[in-house]
C-alpha cells in the first residue's frame, strides 16, 4: 500500500553531496570487506567521496573488481582483491596485498555477510557456520589483523561494523543472522574499550532495510514499493545515507566517539502496537520464514 | 559543511559544544518554538545515594530531566503540524547510570520516550532521538549537528553515547 498523501516523508541530500569535505579521508587507505556490492559497496563509496583510498574485498574476485570500478568511477584510488574472511592466513595476505597497493591500512569497514530466510530447523551446520563464522570471525579477523598493524606502526585508526536493526528484538527466521549480527554489535563495544589506549576507534550501525541490487528482492521500484508504508519513515533506507553514516563515525567530525551501536532504521525496530495481527509462527507463514511477499 | 543551512534551532538549556557545532553547520539559533529543530539540554544532577535525596531533588531532576522535556517537545511537534511541517526532536543529557536513582529513572524514561514519540510522529515527518553523554566536546556538538540534519533522515528513535566511558 502507498504512504498517504498527508504523511511527511524525509530524505537525505542527494549523492553528489555527502555530509563531509572531500578530504577528510585524505591519505588514508580503507579496506572494506565485501565491498564489491550492496551495503559494503555504499561504504566503500562514502569512504572514496571523503577521498579515501579504497581496498575492495570480497569472497569472489569478479564482485570486488565490479565494485571497484565504479568506486574508481568516483575519481578514487582503489585496489580489488579476494580473500574469505574465516581465514586468518588469507586476512593477513589481503592486508598486505591492500598495503602494497594502496599504502597502510587505518580504516576498515566490517561488512562481509550472508543472510537467507530459513526456519531454524532447517538451517545446515554449513549455513549455520557461514553466516555466523562470515559475520562473527570475520569480524574478529580483519578487526585484529588492522589493529596489530596500526599498533605496530604507532598510527591510531577507525572501524565501522555493519550490524542489524534485529539486534535487540530476534529475528524469527532468520536464527543465524539475529545471532551474528548481534555479535558484532556487542564486539564493537568490547573492542573500542580495548583499543581506546591507541587510539582506534570501534563502532556499528544497527541498520534498517537498505535494499540494493543484490537484496533478496533487489532494489526495484516494484519491489520495494510494497515495503514503504510498513516502515514509521513512510520508505525504506537509501543506500547512501547508511554509506555516509558508516564513514562518517571514522571521520574526525566524530573523533570521540567510539564503542557505539547507531540505529539507523526509520523507526522499524520500534513498530508496536497493543493489538497486532495474530501471532504466526514462522513454519506456517504463507510467504515463508521471512513473511516475505 | 552546511549540514543546517537555513535551518532554525530552539536550543533549550546550555551547551556550548553544540550551540557552537551548530552555529558552524549554519543554523540559527532561536528561544522560541518557531523552529524547525527543537535541541533540549539538561544539566546533570550531583550524585547523591537515594536513600539521601530530599523529595525536592529528586523533583527536580525528573522535572528538567524528563517532564519538561516531553512537554516542550509536545509543543513543539505541535507547532510542525500546526504549519504542515516536519521537524526533529532532539534530547541531549547525562547517561542512565552516570549518577544517582533520580538520573537513572529519568534517563532511563526519556530512553524509551524517545523510542515511542519517535514512532508516534514519524509521520509528520518528525524525527526524535537522543545523546546521553557527560561530554561536551566537539564530537558531541557534531553528533547533534548530523542527527538533526536531513543527513539522519532515517536515524529516528535512537539512543546514543558518543563514548561507553562518559
Amino acid at each position: 500500500m502507498a504512504v498517504p498523501s498527508h504523511h511527511i516523508v524525509s530524505e537525505p541530500p542527494a549523492f553528489e553531496a555527502p555530509p563531509y569535505p572531500p578530504d577528510i579521508f585524505s591519505g588514508q587507505t580503507v579496506l572494506v570487506s565485501g565491498g564489491g556490492s550492496g551495503m559494503g559497496l555504499a561504504m566503500a563509496k562514502a569512504f572514496a567521496q571523503g577521498g579515501a583510498k579504497v581496498a575492495v574485498m570480497g569472497r569472489s574476485l569478479e564482485r570486488a573488481e565490479a565494485g571497484a570500478a565504479e568506486i574508481a568511477a568516483l575519481g578514487a584510488a582503489v585496489h580489488a582483491m579476494n580473500a574469505d574472511v574465516r581465514d586468518p592466513a588469507a586476512v593477513a595476505a589481503a592486508f598486505d596485498e591492500a598495503e602494497r597497493a594502496l599504502g597502510p591500512v587505518s580504516l576498515l569497514a566490517n561488512n562481509a555477510g550472508a543472510n537467507f530466510p530459513v526456519l531454524a530447523e532447517n538451517i545446515s551446520i554449513n549455513a549455520w557456520n557461514a553466516v555466523t563464522r562470515i559475520a562473527i570471525d570475520g569480524t574478529f579477523m580483519c578487526s585484529t589483523e588492522m589493529v596489530r598493524r596500526c599498533i605496530a606502526r604507532g598510527e591510531g585508526g577507525a572501524i565501522v561494523n555493519n550490524s542489524a536493526q534485529y539486534i535487540w528484538t530476534g529475528f524469527p527466521g532468520d536464527a543465524h543472522s539475529a545471532a551474528a549480527k548481534t555479535a558484532q554489535a556487542t564486539m564493537t563495544k568490547a573492542m573500542a574499550r580495548d583499543w581506546k589506549p591507541w587510539s582506534i576507534r570501534v563502532n556499528a550501525i544497527a541498520a534498517g532495510f537498505f535494499p540494493h541490487a543484490s537484496s533478496t528482492n533487489g532494489d526495484a521500484p516494484e519491489a520495494i514499493a510494497p515495503l514503504q508504508n510498513m516502515i514509521p519513515a513512510g520508505r525504506t533506507g537509501r543506500i547512501r545515507e547508511f554509506g555516509w553514516l558508516s564513514a562518517l563515525t571514522c571521520t574526525p567530525l566524530f573523533g570521540g566517539m567510539t564503542g557505539q551501536v547507531i540505529v539507523q532504521d526509520g523507526g522499524e525496530s520500534l513498530r508496536r502496537s497493543l493489538m497486532m495481527p495474530d501471532f504466526v509462527p514462522p513454519r506456517e507463514r504463507t510467504a515463508g520464514p521471512w513473511g516475505w511477499q | 559543511m552546511a549540514w543546517l543551512n537555513g535551518k532554525t534551532v530552539h536550543l533549550a538549556g546550555v551547551h556550548p559544544a553544540i550551540e557552537a557545532a551548530l552555529k558552524a553547520a549554519g543554523a540559527m539559533i532561536s528561544r522560541t518554538q518557531e523552529a524547525n529543530i527543537f535541541i533540549h539540554i539538561a544539566a546533570a544532577p550531583e550524585h547523591v545515594p537515594a536513600h539521601k535525596q530530599s523529595h525536592e531533588a529528586w523533583r527536580q531532576t525528573l522535572d528538567s530531566g524528563l517532564d519538561q522535556r516531553f512537554l516542550q517537545a509536545n509543543e513543539f511537534a505541535k507547532h510542525c503540524r500546526d504549519r504542515g511541517a516536519g521537524g526533529v526532536v532532539l534530547f541531549v543529557g547525562a547517561p542512565e547510570q552516570s549518577a544517582g536513582v533520580d538520573q537513572a529513572a529519568a534517563a532511563g524514561a526519556l530512553g524509551n520516550l524517545t523510542k515511542t514519540l519517535g514512532v508516534e510522529w514519524a509521520r509528520d515527518g518528525i524525527r526524535v532521538n537522543s545523546i546521553l553523554t557527560h561530554r561536551a566536546d566537539e564530537t558531541v556538538g557534531n553528533l547533534a549537528s548530523y542527527l538533526v540534519s536531513d543527513y539522519a533522515a532515517y536515524v529516528n528513535g535512537a539512543v546514543m553515547g558518543v563514548d561507553d566511558h562518559d
